[in-house]
């Protein structure tokens, strides 16, 4: 009767038990790397509106600030997207012939919203207040990337519980004089760390970790 | 050269562990204890399997049900938080016990007696343990949640578990019981393997043990190995025996509820599952034994020594009893008293509350005596309302206690519903399944062991053939 | 983030985040985003700014909702409801495409993401409460009181509570139909139009109108219009629970029907007769807060003496109670006066030959009471309850005025309703008139007649008689199927009009959203009547107003004021001056009305505190409620007392034949502590048959043996046994406090006022070994969090000597928490999921016990049990001391409740909100995560709150003082009982609540540092008839 297993039978033995070993280890690794990765957070991924609208065009060339159109952000923990009433304060005068601004007028004289697509999307369960952030000094380009400089706006941060949990850990990375929230360009003097403590120190900062400070 | 005195029957004579030692070679005993797994499954062995299978159905069929609907289709309420999930999942646990302290401890006691018992009562606390591992799982509706935040990872969180809470440490206890427990088992598996291997007719069973075998060829270097390395495993798990149900005890220990908060709970529950344990093992030895003929190898020595164990534990428990009721009434927390001595004795669920008594306290008594600790059909019965006194002890400690703790506002009643019932026969449908297959597949005593210790018996004439001392 | 937990914890609210496009809100009305900006004044509408075109043009809002269909609102809400469907179609581990919908014309007040509170009111019976109410971008979320509103004064009742989950109820009625036939409204118009002409010619002779009592003298206005049109036409008030004893009394009394306004403030002795004044009628939210504030132990507390059949929240609060029939309540009073006159007071001279044979009650009470009240003369109150017949209410009126009560404790003045009466009588002369065939065309805006009407009238069946049958109703419900047309009306949250309180001060009705099923309001369907249906009533309500002469000047600018404060000014009506009994007179019209007594068992009707009439019953949250004495939910029930119960060998729950007169129904029975025997009361408002789908098969409808001769009680009834037996939902089953004697300290403290005043009573010995000791504090494992240093450290403080019971907390919290509702099912299973609950205590014998109620949520432990046993940190102390609950972090273990020794943890053991209509879930309060199954939640504080409050004072640079952040029980809470604040502020009222020598903590010698702490109940007995007996407790 001829042997079973022949010596060979071993190396694959040992192969495989070490490739269940490294499975294990292994996947939830993976899992968890790529839960990081910027395509697992919808990051580095221009979203195509209804409308072209370019920011760049309207902040740079036209030097418009971010808050005649978001113009709820601190007052209110929403930054809101403006009404078409908004845009047809100009385009009622210029471009009023544009084809590119169709649907605008379309939603005016019909009366119908026009449906933007949600860039930043938090879970619902988590209570984000721009208000509070931009009184104290967070600026735009903090959380949302250089919106001056995207054709179509893309995610820019990961919006992970830890990316929040590190500024609300550590503020003055991330704080500035309150008149220049939405200054895209703007840089902390000095030792960017004196600066923060600093200005936090100035805005009267105190972020909290608490789980209800986000999760009602 | 063999010692006559073996086969005596004179009852003041302990009985042998072989009987008929003398008349066995090492093959009579490899045939005799290998023949049921060669032999094809039987009538009996189908008709049981049929019965094990539709239990393990109603088992998927709640199981889905509780996952697709919440925990609202059991009897749970607030203030019952926790109910028959909890209850099987500790009674399981306990259960699982004796599997480990037998080979273990016994192992390293040097308890001759243990040999024809231990394989068949570690696969019992592999099953056990697996039917235990369902509730954890299941009895937040959510178990995909359960692993999510259970485990401790570095998640985009940025926050861990709760290590203060009992139930974390459980994740880590009961797993690490298991896999001991498994490679344990698997470890004292491997000579039978070989043997079965050797013993096999078709070249697929020949492959297929082969394969499981792990080419154990009984060289004097396997063997070893083999040795030091189960010794090893038996120290790694000793310990084990205690520590896991002294963690599974904290979930309650640690709390503040009546009932729940006490010191004595770890010793406790660590006595109550040797205690079930040894019960469930008792309660399918004695049938196995018979259907699979092992009687020669399974002798009356070692039920009675099982039924002797059951007797002290027992008393353990009884102990138990006694003191969780001497402490409510001298530490004169009013909660406490109230919880003993007119909840669980007067309370609506007193039933539950005596039943546990009579079978925990009272039963095992009857094994003072040397007649009924002997008598098959005795010892039989006697096991089987020791497991039933140990689910309603469990159901004592989880509802009766969360029933009507402070504040009378807020006391409910609990009644299980279909699921609930459905939960529990599944399970045991589960460790039937898994045992059943068990004994088809697998030598149910460990026939290296028995060989050898055949060989201590034969060979050294010093040695006292019945392994009194030691 | 998973997107696991994002699809479990999700808020139901898909709007959250998003400017809704309803607009159901005019740009005039004037807002506040809080109590104290109310007096801001917010731009004009249409002010010249960019905005301009998104403001809504009234004149437009009228005629577009007069027919129905206002189009901005209605389409917005169809977008609305179509978006919430879509997002939740999205699956839960793709990325959802989620669409953000901006405003195409955003109203200028609207901010999205902030609230906003528009001043409204509504009226139960006629008479207003003046309510604030939440709008989150046009959406009403929660109800509060209007502070400045003379009945109100800031709180609410739990009906009022439910208004935000009836406007969004699915079950309403939605279509105009003639028949099965659908109508437009202008068809309906042209109709009307048609027959109106029609009747004219004989000035509208068989024109009848049916309407509910009302205060509003706009309606009043119509009204008078439809007459000068129709002069033999005729309005009929009706309310099955009406006050017109009252009135009939008074009219006894003075001559004249008067309304009695009570001012307990300023009574030191209150003798309620069978009068539930802390639990119902139109002065209650004020009645309480008076009640409350004189209940401050101390010399000035005031003592309440409660004479009644069944257990009422004011019989719970009472200092001595006497149980008697119904019926008998009358006999005590005429007992009662002739012992006055009989003690000197020679007004009373004349009635002294009144008292009367039957004498079953304890004589001392009567002396005891007597002496009391000539004691207090001026400063005592007699009130009589809604149910007693005319001759007590003018008994009583007639004490009053001897004991000089007149003007300080009562005061009486001409009613404000278009009708005096609005009881059986008027209702019965109407009856006749639809016999006699007089009637052609009907009229009813009354709620649901059919339903609460006597049954000798037989109403469905008469209403065949009438040609053309007009309903006009919220529902389909039993008075719908017995018309031929069919109305559905706009909800009081939709409608536009005006409303008078009890004082008459006038409160202008604005709607919160726009009818969101085309519903028709009051005064369009009047309207109808004289060629005006399609104006609107907003057009109508102005105009009305405008010619008032309330408004010298800018009308315009003081309409806007008018909206924005929610009252009008100088509205007030003063009340009768130099009012006189005359004796004689009224002794022999009462005799008759007393007479001698009658035999057999009593059988009494009682409004529901839940469902009132029977107009609540669609609503979930009310159905859930617990009943504030009897626990009892999703059900009423026959209550008897104990010993009735044992007579006839009857059990909790066994249902019994009910036989009276020549009719018979079944009920269960239920035994209740501290009702008079031979009494059996039936709630009314039950037993549904409409279209109401909640309402549909719940309880018994008692109305089945009310007769128009005997609308409250009568003798005669006969309790048969039968052999069914039903399981009722009770959330607090009658386990004795002490059970089988165990001696645990009791939850509720309670004390007489001679106890608390004396400082070395055992009293204080009891509270002091249950509150924290700074010399020896508790031992305890882990170090004290030292919470000195944070801004703020939240506590609560309940006085149980204010809290009435009343519930109204319980409705408030589950309305801003979106806390759901689990059925009668659950609930018996013990599953119910209101935050709060109201623990209900009774001390003494079953046949008079006293009775203290406990509101207990979370109490927020420093040392919580809960906290360390989740394993997964879902349950953890917020820097502030805040026990957090974070849902989206919970795995359901239930470890943590388990743990609780409160138990006032909630479980999702189900997915409750999967049966949520889309129109319900516009209703959330989108600062609060809705939970799905498997969560745990309870109590936070109304953490939401905190934080908003936090954010807008940070911005404004400012620390949140104390009284201007109020959690939803506080601010719906009628008495004041519960407290909130920050104990690092010293001068904080929570502060110097917890100083209280009357504090305890709740299970104390456990450890847990609760932050909610409680004041103990204390009674203020008369000497005179000594110490009610305080035995073995029971709950």
């Amino acid at each position: 009767m001829p042997p079973l297993f022949r010596p060979r039978h071993n190396t694959l033995a040992q192969i495989s038990l070490f490739v269940v070993a490294a499975g294990a280890a292994g996947v939830p690794l993976g899992l968890m790397l790529y839960a990081r990765t910027p395509y697992a957070r919808g990051m580095q991924n221009p979203i195509e509106q209804p409308i072209q609208f370019d920011h760049r065009h309207h902040t740079r060339d036209e030097g418009i600030d971010c808050r005649y159109c978001h113009n709820t952000v601190d007052r209110s923990p929403a930054a809101s997207v403006p009404q078409t009433q908004l845009c047809l304060n100009c385009h009622a005068q210029i471009w009023d012939k544009s084809p590119i601004l169709e649907p605008v007028r379309e939603s005016f004289f019909q009366n119908k919203p026009i449906k933007w697509t949600r860039v930043y999307q938090l879970p619902e369960f988590v209570y984000f207040n721009h208000s509070i952030h931009v009184n104290k000094g967070v600026g735009c380009v903090s959380c949302h990337g250089r919106v001056d400089q995207m054709a179509a706006v893309e995610k820019a941060t990961p919006l992970t519980m830890s990316w929040c949990l590190e500024c609300h850990r550590r503020p003055e990375a991330n704080i500035r004089p309150v008149e220049e929230v939405t200054n895209m360009e703007w840089q902390p003097q000095g030792d960017p760390e004196e600066a923060g403590r600093a200005q936090a120190a100035k805005n009267n900062v105190a972020t909290r970790t608490s789980c209800t400070t986000c999760h009602r | 050269m063999a010692a006559p005195q073996l086969d005596v029957r004179d009852p003041l004579e302990p009985v042998a562990l072989i009987e008929g030692a003398a008349g066995h070679t090492d093959k009579t005993i490899n045939d005799s204890l290998l023949a049921h797994v060669w032999r094809g499954a039987g009538k009996g062995w189908w008709a049981c399997f049929a019965v094990a299978l539709s239990l393990l159905g109603m088992l998927v069929i709640s199981i889905s049900w509780t996952l697709y609907k919440g925990i609202g289709t059991w009897g749970n309420n607030i203030p019952v938080g926790w109910a028959f999930g909890i209850i099987n999942f500790v009674w399981w646990i306990g259960i699982g016990h004796a599997g480990t302290l037998i080979s273990a401890i016994l192992l390293l006691f040097q308890q001759k007696w243990r040999t024809s018992i231990n394989r068949f009562a570690e696969a019992m606390t592999l099953f056990a343990v697996i039917c235990a591992l369902l509730f954890p799982l299941i009895h937040t509706g959510r178990p995909w949640f359960a692993a999510y935040w259970l485990l401790p990872y570095p998640s985009t969180n940025g926050i861990w578990p709760q290590f203060k809470s009992p139930l974390t440490w459980d994740v880590f206890a009961v797993s690490t019981y298991f896999t001991i427990s498994l490679l344990f088992w698997f470890l004292g598996l491997v000579p039978d393997l070989a043997a079965l291997r050797d013993s096999s007719q078709s070249k697929m069973k020949r492959t297929i043990y082969g394969m499981l075998a792990m080419g154990f060829r009984g060289s004097g270097r396997h063997w070893a190995e083999y040795k030091w390395s189960y010794v090893l495993l038996a120290g790694l798990s000793t310990p084990l025996v205690l520590s896991v149900h002294t963690i599974v005890s904290f979930d309650f220990a640690t709390s503040v509820i009546p009932g729940w908060h006490t010191t004595i709970f770890p010793p406790y529950f660590v006595a109550g599952a040797v205690f079930s344990g040894f019960a469930m093992v008792m309660t399918w030895m004695i049938p196995a034994r018979r259907f699979l003929g092992l009687k020669h190898v399974v002798t009356m020595k070692h039920l009675e020594n099982m039924n002797k164990i059951m007797l002290v534990t027992g008393m353990f428990v009884s102990y138990g009893y006694l003191m969780e009721h001497f402490i409510a009434w001298y530490s004169g927390d009013p909660y406490e008293f109230a919880q003993f001595f007119y909840t669980r004795m007067r309370g609506p669920m007193k039933g539950i509350y005596w039943t546990m008594i009579f079978c925990n306290v009272i039963v095992p008594q009857i094994f003072w005596s040397k007649r009924w600790r002997t008598s098959i059909p005795v010892m039989w019965f006697a096991s089987i309302l020791i497991n039933v006194g140990m689910w309603c002890e469990r159901y004592n400690i989880v509802i009766t206690s969360l029933h009507r703790d402070f504040i009378p506002s807020k006391w409910e009643n609990y009644m299980p519903t279909w699921v609930d019932i459905s939960l529990f026969a599944g399970t045991i449908g589960l460790f039937s399944t898994l045992f059943l297959l068990f004994l088809k597949f697998i030598p149910a005593v460990a026939v290296t062991e028995v060989k050898e210790l055949r060989h201590e018996l034969a060979h050294d004439p010093t040695a006292d053939p019945v392994g009194e001392t030691h | 983030m998973s997107c696991d937990d994002n699809h479990e914890a999700r808020t139901k609210d898909r709007a959250k985040r998003r400017s809704l496009p309803i607009a159901g809100q005019t740009s005039s009305p004037k807002y506040w985003r809080s109590v104290e900006e109310r007096d801001r004044t917010s731009p004009v509408p249409g002010a010249a700014n960019e905005f301009a075109g998104g403001t809504f043009d009234v004149a437009q809002y009228g005629q577009e909702d007069g027919n129905g269909g206002n189009s901005v609102s209605r389409r917005g809400f169809m977008q609305v409801a179509s978006l919430s469907t879509a997002m939740a179609a999205v699956g839960a581990c793709t990325k959802p495409a989620h669409k953000i919908v901006p405003f195409v014309r955003r109203p200028e007040e609207v901010t999205p993401g902030n609230p906003l509170h528009f001043a409204t009111a509504y009226g139960l019976d006629g008479y207003a409460s003046g309510l604030l109410v939440e709008s989150h971008e046009g959406r009403p979320t929660k109800i509060e009181g209007n502070p400045a509103h003379p009945q109100t004064l800031g709180a609410t009742t739990s009906f009022e509570q439910s208004l935000t989950l009836s406007v969004y109820d699915d079950d309403r009625a939605k279509q105009i139909r003639s028949g099965t036939r659908p109508l437009a409204w202008r068809t309906f118009l042209a109709e009307t139009a048609a027959r109106t002409s029609q009747l004219g010619q004989n000035g509208g002779a068989g024109l009848r109108f049916l309407i509910s009592p009302t205060t509003s003298p706009f309606l009043g206005d119509l009204r008078k219009r439809i007459l000068d049109r129709f002069p033999s036409a005729k309005f009929v008030s009706y309310s099955s629970v009406a006050d017109d004893g009252a009135t009939d009394g008074t009219k006894l009394a003075f001559g004249k029907p008067l309304i009695a306004r009570h001012k307990v403030a300023s009574a030191n002795v209150i003798v309620s007769l069978d009068a539930d004044f802390l639990g119902e009628g139109n002065e209650q939210t004020r009645l309480s807060r008076e009640f409350a504030a004189r209940r401050e132990p101390s010399r000035q507390m005031n003592r309440l003496y409660v004479v009644e059949p069944a257990m009422t929240i004011t019989g719970a609060m009472a200092d001595h109670r006497l149980r008697m029939p119904g019926g008998d309540v009358g006999a005590f009073l005429a007992s009662l006066v002739s012992m006055m006159a009989s003690r000197g007071i020679a007004a009373l001279a004349p009635l002294a030959s009144l008292t009367h044979g039957q004498r079953h009650w304890d004589p001392k009470w009567l002396v005891a009471v007597a002496t009391d009240l000539e004691r207090n003369r001026g400063n005592s109150l007699v009130i009589v309850g809604r149910r007693q017949p005319a001759a007590v209410h003018a008994l009583a009126a007639a004490l009053n005025v001897a004991l000089g009560n007149l003007g300080n404790t009562v005061e009486y003045a001409t009613p404000l309703t278009s009708d005096p009466t609005a009881g059986v009588a008027p209702l019965g002369t109407l009856v006749q008139e639809i016999a006699g065939g007089g009637v052609d065309t009907l009229v009813i805006t009354a709620s649901n007649p059919v339903y609460g009407a006597p049954v000798d009238f037989k109403l469905a069946k008469l209403l065949e008689r009438v040609p053309n049958s007009i309903y006009f109703g919220l529902y389909e419900d039993e008075t719908a199927a017995a018309c031929k047309t069919m109305i559905p009306a706009a909800h009081p949250l939709e409608s536009w009009g005006d409303l008078r309180a009890t004082d008459g001060t006038v409160s202008i009705v604005q709607p919160l959203i726009a009818p969101l099923w085309g519903g028709i309001q009051e005064a369009d369907v009047l309207a109808a009547f004289v060629g005006e249906g399609d104006v609107g009533a907003h057009a109508l309500l102005k105009k009305f107003w405008k010619t008032q002469g309330k408004a010298p000047g800018d009308f315009d600018g003081t309409w806007e004021r008018w909206l924005a404060d929610g009252i009008v000014p100088g509205t007030a009506a003063p009340a009768e001056a130099g009012l006189t009994v005359d004796g004689q007179a009224l002794a022999q019209a009462v005799a008759p009305a007393l007479g001698a007594a009658r035999q057999g068992m009593e059988i009494a009707f009682a409004s529901d505190p839940k469902m009132y009439d029977g107009r609540f019953a669609n609503s979930v949250w009310l159905q859930e409620l617990p009943h504030p004495i009897t626990k009892l939910t999703w059900d009423n029930a026959a209550m008897v007392s104990e010993a009735t119960a044992k007579a006839l060998n009857l059990e909790d729950g066994d249902v019994v034949e009910i036989s009276y007169r020549d009719r018979r129904i079944d009920a269960p029975i239920l035994r209740v502590p501290g009702h008079a025997d031979d009494v059996v009361t039936l709630p009314l408002g039950y037993g549904r048959t409409g279209g109401e789908k909640v309402a549909a098969g719940i309880g018994f409808n008692a109305g089945e043996l009310r007769f128009s001769d005997a609308p409250w009680f009568d003798r005669g009834v006969r309790l048969e046994k039968t052999e069914r037996q039903i399981k009722f939902s009770i959330t607090q089953d009658h386990w004795t406090m002490a059970p089988d004697g165990r001696e645990t300290p009791p939850p509720v403290v309670s004390a007489t006022i001679a106890e608390v005043l004396n400082p070395h009573s055992k009293f204080h010995t009891e509270v002091e070994d249950r509150r924290p000791d700074p010399e020896h504090p508790q031992p305890v494992i882990h170090k004290p969090v030292d919470y000195s240093g944070q801004p703020y450290k939240w506590a609560m403080a309940v006085d149980l000597n204010k809290c009435t019971g009343c519930s109204a907390c319980v409705v408030a919290c589950q309305s801003e928490n979106n806390i759901t509702t689990v059925g009668k099912e659950n609930v018996r299973k013990g599953r119910e999921m209101q935050w709060i609950r109201i623990d209900r205590y009774y001390t003494g014998s079953f046949e008079d016990p006293e009775v203290v109620t406990q509101p207990l949520a979370c109490v927020h432990c420093e040392t919580a049990p809960c906290e360390y046993v989740c394993p997964v940190n879902a349950t953890v102390h917020s820097d502030e001391g805040l026990n957090e609950m974070v849902y989206n972090r919970c795995i359901g273990t239930r470890y943590c409740s388990n743990n609780c020794p409160y138990k006032v943890r909630r479980f999702n053991f189900l997915n409750y909100i999967n049966d949520y209509s889309a129109a319900r879930e516009l209703g959330m309060n989108p600062d609060v995560t809705v939970r799905t199954r498997g969560i745990m939640e309870k109590c936070t504080y109304c953490v939401q709150r905190i934080e908003r409050k936090r954010i807008s004072t940070r911005i404004e640079g400012r620390m949140i003082q104390d009284g201007e952040l109020l959690t939803a029980c506080q601010q719906g809470c009628p008495t004041g009982a519960i407290v909130f604040g920050s104990l690092n502020d010293s001068n904080s009222k929570v502060s110097q609540l917890h100083a209280d020598p009357r504090r305890y903590d709740l299970l104390y010698e456990i450890g847990t540092r609760p932050r909610t702490v409680y004041l103990a109940r204390v009674r203020n007995p008369n000497p005179e008839l000594g110490q009610p007996e305080k035995a073995g407790g029971h709950e």
